[in-house]
């Protein structure tokens, strides 16, 4: 029985998956960053306070939540083509990814950014600080932490939704393990290793989110500046306390 | 018509919610330099509202209001040049606190010199320290609003408030979501600033500090001033009725009167 599950020769079919790793990982960087900015850009018109702008965002985000992510690769890599958009298969997967991730991100930035304490607003308004001082040191850093726990689990599941691109042939690892279990006819042990390869990617990722997540909250310092800042704090403090 | 002399100068203040429900009336209210006045009356009675607009987190219907001589708000609009300057100058104390709690005691000090004022990073750092060192606070500068006792908090806010050397602080019921020890700091890091000279205008409940660090009262109901005066006359001798029975509830919450009251808080 072991010995009828490993008989794929794994040598010669090594960097065909590495590279169908790399490819995962293109496709979700470049995923992810895109669903990213549309997304905070998609949320911060939902809360403008110009309906022109609100409606557009809320219906995007509504259309696109609830249509399946199959459908939209379908339309972006076969659909664009009658209206003579023809896309790369890596533009359209990534495209895709972007506009469906994009309405769930919204959702989750909005509901984050509009859960900052309207007191923190109004503490940086009476300090003189200016609109965009305030977005980008008392509301978007607190958002931040709010937004953190569901922006994780998405770019995890974007990860794994990367797997439908198998569908427009997409060379990432879910195309290269079908390529190989055609060669091979040993869908099991072929889709066995996929799926673990999956895992062993994601698994440590969501762990690695969490950790950052609790770093976060626990209000270490992220940036070398505000690390900086309050090494010198400290060696101040020490310093006069010697003195 | 400026008056150099008075750090604030408010008259004929009007404001409305909803356009309806008025919440002050005509409202006049002088407060010279390095003097505190004081703001009681009964919640809802619009004292909050009437602190607010000073810094003009509100904005008043009609009136005029001065900082330092120089009219920030007159007739029905915003006159002042720059808002963000003007907040520069009027320090504020929330009854929340509403510290940034993302950033460090420190950090809440600096922001404001560094991204208002543009004041460089080892001023400001320095800056800072001192001003926790003036609240006692200097050995929790490092620490997140989370770690500290609600005192604690508020008399950070206060420093957060000086950072920016502001000519007038206003308090906004600064000890109502205290417990007794904790009030008892933030009174006393009040006093001292006090001591020192700086004008302040404080919105309270805490009658008997009121009337301890007060030079003027003002009682305010139902949107409209009805009456005011040194300390003395507006507890002891007060000539209104509202104010009498406003006065006289408070006083009556503490067994030996406003004496008990100053005894249980630690004031005297």
């Amino acid at each position: 029985m072991t010995a009828a599950l490993f008989n794929v020769e794994w040598s010669d079919y090594a960097p065909a998956l590495r590279d169908g790793l790399i490819k995962t990982l293109e496709f979700t960087a470049a995923g992810f960053v895109g669903a990213v900015l549309l997304g905070l850009l998609l949320a911060l018109m939902r809360l403008s306070p110009l309906r022109a702008l609100r409606w557009p965002a809320a219906i995007y985000t509504e259309l696109f939540k609830n249509v399946p992510l199959l459908a939209i690769i379908f339309l972006t890599y076969f659909g664009l083509v009658s209206v003579s958009v023809r896309l790369s298969v890596f533009q359209a997967g990534t495209l895709s990814l972007v506009i469906f991730y994009a309405s769930y991100l919204s959702e989750i930035f909005r509901s984050a950014i509009a859960g900052v304490h309207g007191g923190q607003r109004e503490a940086a308004e009476a300090l003189g600080l200016g609109r965009r001082v305030t977005f980008a040191h008392v509301v978007f850093p607190q958002a931040l932490r709010q937004a953190l726990p569901g922006t994780n689990t998405m770019l995890v599941d974007l990860l794994k939704s990367t797997s439908l691109l198998v569908t427009i042939s997409a060379a990432e690892l879910m195309s290269q393990g079908q390529l190989i279990a055609s060669e091979t006819f040993r869908a099991l042990e072929v889709y066995a290793v996929i799926a673990v390869l999956y895992f062993v990617v994601c698994y440590p990722l969501s762990q690695g989110l969490l950790w950052f997540e609790r770093q976060v909250r626990g209000g270490v310092p992220l940036l070398p500046r505000r690390r900086r800042r309050m090494r010198g704090v400290r060696a101040m403090l020490e310093q006069e306390a010697i003195a | 018509m400026t008056t150099p002399d008075l750090a604030v100068r408010v008259e004929g203040l009007c404001k409305s919610f909803d356009g309806t429900r008025q919440v002050l009336q005509d409202v006049h209210l002088n407060v010279p330099r390095g003097k505190i006045v004081s703001i009681i009356g009964q919640s809802g009675g619009g004292k909050t509202t009437l602190m607010r607009c000073v810094n003009l987190l509100e904005r008043p219907d009609r009136g005029v209001i001065e900082i330092d001589g120089e009219p920030i708000f007159a007739g029905d609009r915003v006159v002042c040049k720059s808002l963000p300057k003007l907040r520069q100058r009027v320090g504020m104390v929330f009854q929340r606190f509403n510290l940034f709690p993302h950033l460090a005691a420190v950090e809440n000090v600096m922001l404001a010199q560094i991204h208002g004022a543009h004041i460089g990073e080892t001023e400001a750092i320095e800056r800072a320290v001192q001003l926790l060192r003036r609240v006692g606070l200097a050995h929790r500068a490092t620490a997140y609003p989370e770690e500290m006792s609600g005192g604690e908090q508020q008399r950070v806010a206060i420093a957060r408030a000086l950072a920016l050397k502001p000519t007038v602080l206003l308090f906004d019921e600064p000890t109502s979501s205290l417990d007794p020890e904790s009030t008892g700091e933030v009174l006393r890091v009040m006093r001292e600033l006090a001591d020192d000279g700086m004008t302040m205008i404080l919105v309270t409940h805490e009658l008997p500090f009121a009337q301890e660090v007060s030079d003027w009262v003002v009682f305010i109901d139902g949107g409209r001033i009805v009456e005011e005066g040194p300390p003395a006359d507006l507890f002891q001798r007060p000539r209104e009725e509202r104010t009498r029975a406003y006065v006289g509830n408070y006083a009556a919450h503490f067994d030996g009167g406003l004496e008990e009251a100053e005894r249980v808080m630690g004031l005297k």
